[in-house]
C-alpha cells in the first residue's frame, strides 16, 4: 500500500507529492520554478542563499522552499509581493560584489544570475559609489579555475567534493564578505570527478580551463548523446559549435548518473572532431586502395562475400553500437562466424556519493552489447584464426593486427598510414558517436540511446546503414529505414 | 611553496600527550579540532600552513577543511606576530569611553604606527577587536593572554614600559 | 551587588552575592558558604521533577531570547535512546553585555552546580561549556574550580568539559555554537531539525546562558514560589536578573533587580546618571541587537521581557548601553554596523553583503558625502535584512540603524546637510 500522498496548492495549482517532499521540487510539479542557487537535488541542503524564499500561508515569516517539507493542505505563494521583494532584495545583494563580467565571462547566456535578474531583479543598482571587493583568480587544479570576484558563495562545489567526491578538498575561507572559496596551497582540484564543480556553479566563477572562452552558450547546439569514456553509460550531453564537438557536460539520469560525470568523459571529445577521417569508399584495384562511390564498395563486398565459404571472423571495437555490431554479425551468418573486440582497460574511480557510480575499468561503451550478441573477449584467438579465415571483417578497429590470407573488408572511421588493415580489399567510411544515432549496453546491461550532434564527414555513414544495406542486400535483415 | 628547512611537528612528545587527553573528551576527532590549533598556536605562536597540514593528518581531516576553520577564528594567527599581540576593544559602549584614543596612544607609544602592523622591533602588534565582554570596566584591553581592564591613554606608557 | 561597585539598596541580590569575594571561588569557600547543596537535592529528584520545579519558577533564558527554560528542556527525549547533551552558553559577546563574565570569575562553582543540576533534569552525560576564547581569566578561574569540584567527586556520573571558543560572535548562537564545538565553521543551521531533536553530534542537546543556569541553585533550594514571587509588573517575567550598565553612568558595572524594575531608577539612582553636566540622548536596553530608546522611552521602561517590548525595543542578555548627549549617534550606529559586518559567518546573503553595505553607506554619511535618499535606503536594506536570514544576526544589524534613524534623523540629516562636519574621510 503506497504512502499517502500529501495535498497542497503552490500558486493556485493543487498538487500531490509524497511525504517528505521539499516544497521547491512540489513547486515544480505545479509547473513552477522557485529560483535558487545553492539548492541542487543532487547535493545536501544548505538554506544559504536565500533565494528561494517564499510565502506560506499561516508561517508567520516566509520560508526557503528548498528546506521546509509539504505539509497538508499547505498554501504556498511564490508570485506573492513579500515573496518577490525578498527575492529581489537577495539579487540586489548579490549584484552588489559580482562584477559586469558577462560580456567576458564563459557562464553568460546559461546564467543563473543572469536569467533571475532579469526574471526578478532590479532594474538598476543602489549600489553606485563603491568599489567591489577584488580578488585575483585562482588557478584550483588540472582544469578548474576559480574566479573569486563571480562568486555567491552558494557552497555547491564545497559540498559536492565534501559529500558526494568525499575528498573535501574546498573550504569557505574568510567570514562575511570577505568570504572566498579555498583551497590548501598544498593540495589540487585533481579528483576524477572534480570538474562536476564547474557544472554546479550557477554562474561563471568557477570556469574549465578547458572551455575558456571557446564559445559562447547560445552559439551551441546540444544534443543527447551517451558517454563513450567507459562501460558505464553515464548519460551526456554534447555541445556543438559550426559541427564541432567543443564540450561535454553531464545530463541528467537518476538511473545511472545522476548529475554528474567524470574528468575523463568530460575530456572524452576531441577525437570526435578529427579531420583525417576516411572519408570515401575505397576499393583494391590493380594492387592499391581508390576511392569510389558506395554502389561499386558495397558490390565488391556483396561478391567477396558470395564467393567465399568457411571461416569468417569479425574483429569489433566495443565503442561501436549495438545496431552495428548485430549487423556485423548477421552480415557473417552464412560463415563459421567467430567475433571479437578488446578492450583498453584502467584504473576504476568511484564516486562515492552516488550509489553504482565510477569511472570503469573498461574504457569503452559498448563492451556489454558485445558480449550480449556473442563476441568474446578471446581477441588474440581471434586474430590468430583470421590468418586462416576466408572472410575477415574489422569494425572501427584501426590498430588491429590483422593478417589474413582471406578477403579483409574494414569499416572505419580512420585508416592510419602504418596500420594492417590498410591491407584490406575495401574500406568503408563511418561515422563516430557524434555523427549518428545508436545504442549502447551499459556494464549493467542497460541499452540507452545517443543522438546526432554533427554531420558526419565526405561520404562517411552510420556503421549500421552501411551493414545494414549489405545485410539486406543478403537476404540477411531488413533494410534500413 | 618550497620549504628548505625540514619540519618539526608539533603533536609529539607531552604535546602529543595533551592532545590525546583532550581526544578523550569528545566523541569525534573533528572535535578536538579547536583545541588543537590552540595548542598549535601556544607552541609555535602562530598557525602555518604546514601545521595546518599537521592537525589534519592527526585528526583524520583534509587539511582544506583546518584552513576553512582557521581562517573562521579571529583569534588564530595565520601569520607571526609581535611579541605582544594587543587587542583593544573599540565596539560602541568602549567606543563612547575613549577606545579609540588607546588605540591611539597604544599605536603612538609602541611604534607599531597602523593597527595590524608589528612595531620595528618586533615586540608589538596592536589590532581593534570587536567586543571583549568586559563593556563596564571600558576599555579592556588583552595583551597576549593577560586581561587587562579600565584602559586610559594616561595609563598606556606604565603598560607599554611593563611588557616591553 | 553592583560590582564593581558597593551593593545598591534597591538591588535584590541573589545570583551577584559573592562578587568581589575571593574565597567563594573555592570550593571549600562555596561549600562554606551553602554551595552544592542543591545539587544534592537534584540527585534525589527525578528528572522530570526537577523540570516541573523550573517550570513552575518562571525562569526564562538570561542569554537574550527569554525561552522559558523548564519548558525548553522539557523539550528533550523523556526516554533515553541516545546520548543527550548539555551545552552552557559562555561565549557571551553582545557588545554592552558582561555579566556571564562576572558570574565565571567570582563564582564558578555556581555555575557548574547549575550545569550539573541541568545536565541531570535533561539526563545529559556530558555538557559542554563553550567559554569565548578572549576570557583568559574566567577561563582559568573555571579550569581551576572544576579541578576541585571534581577531586570532590560532587557530580556524580556528569561529566564537564571546558570548550574555549577563538573569537566568533556567532558562536553565541546555539546552533553555531554546536557547530563550532563539533570542530567546524561556526555557521548557525537550519532548523528544523532542533537542538532538542538532533543537535550536538546529532544528538538531543539543549543550550542554555551561564546567568540562567546560575539561577537554578537557587530555585531549587528556596522553591519555584519563591522565584515566581520577585516579579514586579508582568507575571510572566520572574526572578532577578543581572544588568550590566555601561558607556556613560557614573558607576557602570553589573547590578542585580527583580524583573520589571525601572529602568529610570537603575541608571540614575544606582548608577549615579550620566556623568556630571550631562544629560541622558539613548539608551540600548539588551546589547546591541535590540532597538535604540530614545530619553523618553528610556524612562518610562520597566526592565523585564514585556515591558521592554511595550517601550519599543527588547530586554535582550540586559546589556544597557547608556549614552549621553555628547555622543555621535551616527558614528555609533556605525560602529555598530561595523561589529555585525565584522561577524557575519557569510552564510546568507542578505547578511553578508547586506551588514557591509550598510556600514559602507554609514561611513560615506559620516564622510560628509551623505544624501537624503540614503536613509530611504537604509531603511529598505534593513527590511530586506530582517526575518529572511538564518539567524538574527542580519536582523540585529538592522535594529539600531532602523530605530537611530526614526529616533535621532536629525544628526543624520545634520551630516548630510553638511551642518556637521565630516568626521571620517570617504
Amino acid at each position: 500500500m503506497p504512502d499517502q500522498l500529501i495535498n497542497l496548492i503552490v500558486d493556485g495549482v493543487p498538487v500531490s507529492v509524497a511525504p517528505g517532499t521539499l516544497v521547491i521540487e512540489a513547486a515544480k510539479q505545479a509547473g513552477v520554478l522557485v529560483p535558487h542557487y545553492c539548492y541542487h537535488p543532487g547535493l545536501p541542503v544548505a538554506g544559504v542563499c536565500r533565494m528561494c524564499l517564499v510565502e506560506i500561508e499561516k508561517a508567520p515569516k516566509l520560508q526557503i522552499a528548498c528546506a521546509t517539507t509539504v505539509t497538508e493542505g499547505m498554501v504556498v505563494k511564490t508570485q506573492s509581493a513579500p515573496a518577490k521583494d525578498a527575492r529581489k532584495s537577495v539579487l540586489e545583494f548579490l549584484l552588489i560584489n559580482h562584477p559586469l563580467d558577462c560580456p567576458i565571462c564563459d557562464q553568460a547566456g546559461e546564467c543563473e544570475l543572469q536569467d533571475f535578474v532579469f526574471q526578478e531583479g532590479r532594474s538598476g543598482t543602489r549600489y553606485g559609489e563603491y568599489a567591489k571587493r577584488f580578488n585575483p583568480v585562482e588557478d584550483f587544479g588540472p582544469d578548474v579555475l576559480y574566479v573569486p570576484n563571480r562568486c555567491i558563495l552558494c557552497t555547491r562545489c564545497v559540498r559536492f567534493m565534501d559529500d558526494v567526491a568525499q575528498e573535501p578538498v574546498l573550504n569557505v575561507s574568510e567570514r562575511g564578505d570577505r568570504a572566498y572559496i579555498g583551497i590548501h596551497p598544498e593540495a589540487r582540484l585533481n579528483h576524477p570527478w572534480a570538474g562536476n564543480v564547474v557544472d554546479l556553479c550557477p554562474v561563471g566563477s568557477l570556469l574549465s580551463k578547458d572551455f575558456l572562452h571557446k564559445a559562447r552558450a547560445w552559439e551551441l547546439d546540444k544534443t543527447a548523446s551517451i558517454c563513450t569514456g567507459c562501460s558505464q553509460g553515464c548519460s551526456v550531453t554534447l555541445d556543438t559549435r559550426d559541427e564541432v564537438v567543443v564540450r561535454v557536460r553531464p545530463r541528467p539520469n537518476l538511473d545511472v548518473n545522476r548529475y554528474f560525470i567524470c574528468d575523463h568523459g568530460r575530456a572524452n571529445y576531441r577525437w570526435m572532431n578529427r579531420g583525417d577521417r576516411i572519408e570515401a569508399p575505397l576499393v583494391r584495384r590493380d594492387g592499391e586502395l581508390h576511392a569510389t562511390d558506395w554502389d561499386e564498395a558495397f558490390a565488391r563486398v556483396l561478391g567477396i562475400l558470395r564467393g567465399a565459404s568457411g571461416k569468417a571472423v569479425a574483429l569489433v571495437s566495443p565503442g561501436a553500437s549495438t545496431e552495428a555490431l548485430d549487423l556485423a554479425r548477421r552480415l557473417l551468418s552464412a560463415f563459421e562466424w567467430t567475433g571479437a573486440f578488446q578492450v583498453v582497460m584502467g584504473e576504476e574511480a568511484p564516486l562515492p556519493g552516488v550509489p553504482n557510480l565510477a569511472l570503469r575499468a573498461e574504457r569503452a561503451p559498448n563492451a556489454k552489447g558485445a558480449e550480449q550478441l556473442g563476441y568474446t573477449r578471446d581477441y588474440a584467438a581471434a586474430v590468430k584464426a583470421a590468418a586462416s579465415a576466408a572472410v575477415v571483417l574489422v569494425l572501427d578497429d584501426p590498430d588491429c593486427p590483422v593478417e589474413t590470407a582471406g578477403a579483409l573488408i574494414y569499416a572505419g572511421t580512420v585508416l592510419p598510414p602504418e596500420t594492417a588493415c590498410r591491407a584490406a580489399q575495401v574500406v568503408l567510411p563511418i561515422a563516430n558517436v557524434a555523427e549518428e544515432e545508436g545504442t549502447f549496453v551499459n556494464r549493467d546491461g542497460r541499452a540507452q540511446k545517443y543522438f546526432q550532434a554533427k554531420p558526419a564527414p565526405g561520404m562517411a555513414r552510420p556503421a549500421a546503414w552501411v551493414l545494414g544495406e549489405l545485410a539486406a542486400a543478403l537476404g540477411v535483415a531488413e533494410a534500413p529505414r | 611553496m618550497t620549504v628548505t628547512e625540514e619540519y618539526r611537528a608539533v603533536f609529539a612528545g607531552k604535546v602529543l600527550e595533551e592532545l590525546q587527553g583532550i581526544l578523550a573528551k569528545y566523541p569525534t576527532k573533528q572535535a578536538a579540532l579547536l583545541p588543537a590549533l590552540w595548542l598549535v598556536q601556544r607552541e609555535r605562536g602562530w598557525i602555518s600552513d604546514r601545521n595546518m597540514a599537521e592537525v589534519g593528518e592527526v585528526l583524520g581531516i583534509t587539511p582544506a577543511y583546518v584552513k576553512g576553520v582557521v581562517t573562521f577564528y579571529t583569534m588564530y594567527h595565520q601569520h607571526p606576530v609581535g611579541r605582544n599581540f594587543v587587542q583593544v576593544c573599540t565596539t560602541s559602549p568602549c567606543n563612547i569611553c575613549g577606545a579609540e584614543g588607546v588605540v591611539k596612544a597604544l599605536l603612538e607609544q609602541t611604534g607599531a604606527k597602523d593597527a595590524g602592523a608589528t612595531s620595528p622591533d618586533g615586540k608589538w602588534t596592536i589590532i581593534e577587536v570587536e567586543c571583549l565582554g568586559a563593556c563596564g570596566f571600558a576599555t579592556p584591553i588583552l595583551i597576549n593572554d593577560d586581561f587587562i581592564e579600565n584602559v586610559t591613554p594616561d595609563k598606556v606608557a606604565d603598560l607599554v614600559k611593563k611588557y616591553r | 551587588m553592583g560590582y564593581p561597585n558597593k551593593p545598591h539598596l534597591k538591588e535584590t541580590i541573589v545570583l551577584s552575592q559573592h562578587f568581589g569575594d575571593a574565597d567563594a571561588r573555592t570550593f571549600k569557600g562555596w561549600t562554606k558558604r551553602g554551595g552544592y547543596e542543591a545539587l544534592s537535592q537534584a540527585f534525589k529528584m527525578t528528572p522530570v521533577e526537577v523540570i516541573e520545579v523550573v517550570k513552575e519558577s518562571g525562569l526564562r533564558g538570561r542569554g537574550g531570547a527569554g525561552f522559558p527554560t523548564g519548558l525548553k528542556w522539557s523539550f528533550m527525549p523523556k526516554e533515553k535512546k541516545k546520548p543527550h547533551y548539555l551545552c552552557v552558553n559562555a561565549d557571551e559577546s553582545e557588545p554592552g553585555t558582561f555579566k556571564d563574565r562576572e558570574i565565571m570569575r567570582w563564582t564558578p562553582h555556581a555555575l557548574l552546580e547549575g550545569t550539573a543540576i541541568a545536565a541531570h533534569a535533561i539526563q545529559a552525560e556530558i555538557a559542554y561549556i563553550y567559554i569565548r576564547g578572549e576570557f583568559t581569566e574566567p577561563w582559568t578561574i573555571m579550569e581551576k574550580a572544576l579541578a576541585e569540584a571534581n577531586a570532590a567527586n560532587v557530580f556524580g556520573k556528569i561529566k564537564i568539559v571546558l570548550h574555549r571558543g577563538a573569537g566568533a560572535y556567532i558562536c553565541g548562537e546555539e546552533t553555531a555554537l554546536m557547530n563550532s564545538i563539533e570542530g567546524k565553521r561556526g555557521n548557525p543551521r537550519i532548523k528544523p531539525p532542533f537542538p532538542a531533536a538532533a543537535g550536538l553530534f546529532g544528538m538531543p542537546t539543549t543550550i542554555n546562558n551561564v546567568e540562567t543556569l546560575t539561577a537554578v541553585p537557587h530555585i531549587l533550594k528556596r522553591g519555584a514560589a519563591w522565584y515566581k514571587g520577585l516579579c514586579l509588573s508582568n507575571p510572566k517575567s520572574t526572578g532577578t536578573k543581572l544588568f550590566s550598565v555601561c558607556g556613560h553612568v557614573q558607576r557602570p558595572g553589573n547590578y542585580e533587580v527583580t524583573m520589571g524594575f525601572p529602568l529610570k531608577d537603575l541608571l540614575y539612582e544606582m548608577c549615579g546618571g550620566v556623568p556630571a553636566g550631562r544629560t541622558l540622548k539613548a539608551c540600548i536596553p539588551g546589547g546591541s541587537s535590540v532597538p535604540i530608546l530614545n530619553r523618553e522611552e528610556t524612562e518610562r521602561t520597566l526592565l523585564d521581557y514585556e515591558g521592554c517590548v511595550a517601550a519599543g525595543s527588547m530586554l535582550g542578555s540586559g546589556g544597557v548601553i547608556v549614552f549621553d548627549d555628547s555622543t555621535d549617534m551616527v558614528y555609533q550606529i556605525m560602529r555598530l554596523a561595523r561589529f555585525y559586518a565584522h561577524e557575519s559567518c557569510a552564510q546568507c546573503t542578505q547578511c553578508r553583503e547586506g551588514t557591509a553595505w550598510t556600514t559602507k553607506i554609514m561611513e560615506r554619511i559620516l564622510a560628509g558625502q551623505g544624501k537624503m535618499q540614503d536613509l530611504d535606503l537604509l531603511l529598505d536594506l534593513s527590511e530586506n535584512m530582517t526575518g529572511k536570514t538564518i539567524c538574527v544576526l542580519s536582523d540585529s544589524c538592522a535594529a539600531p540603524v532602523v530605530s537611530g534613524i526614526k529616533k535621532f534623523k536629525n544628526e543624520f540629516e545634520d551630516y548630510i546637510t553638511g551642518r556637521r562636519k565630516p568626521v571620517m574621510v570617504a
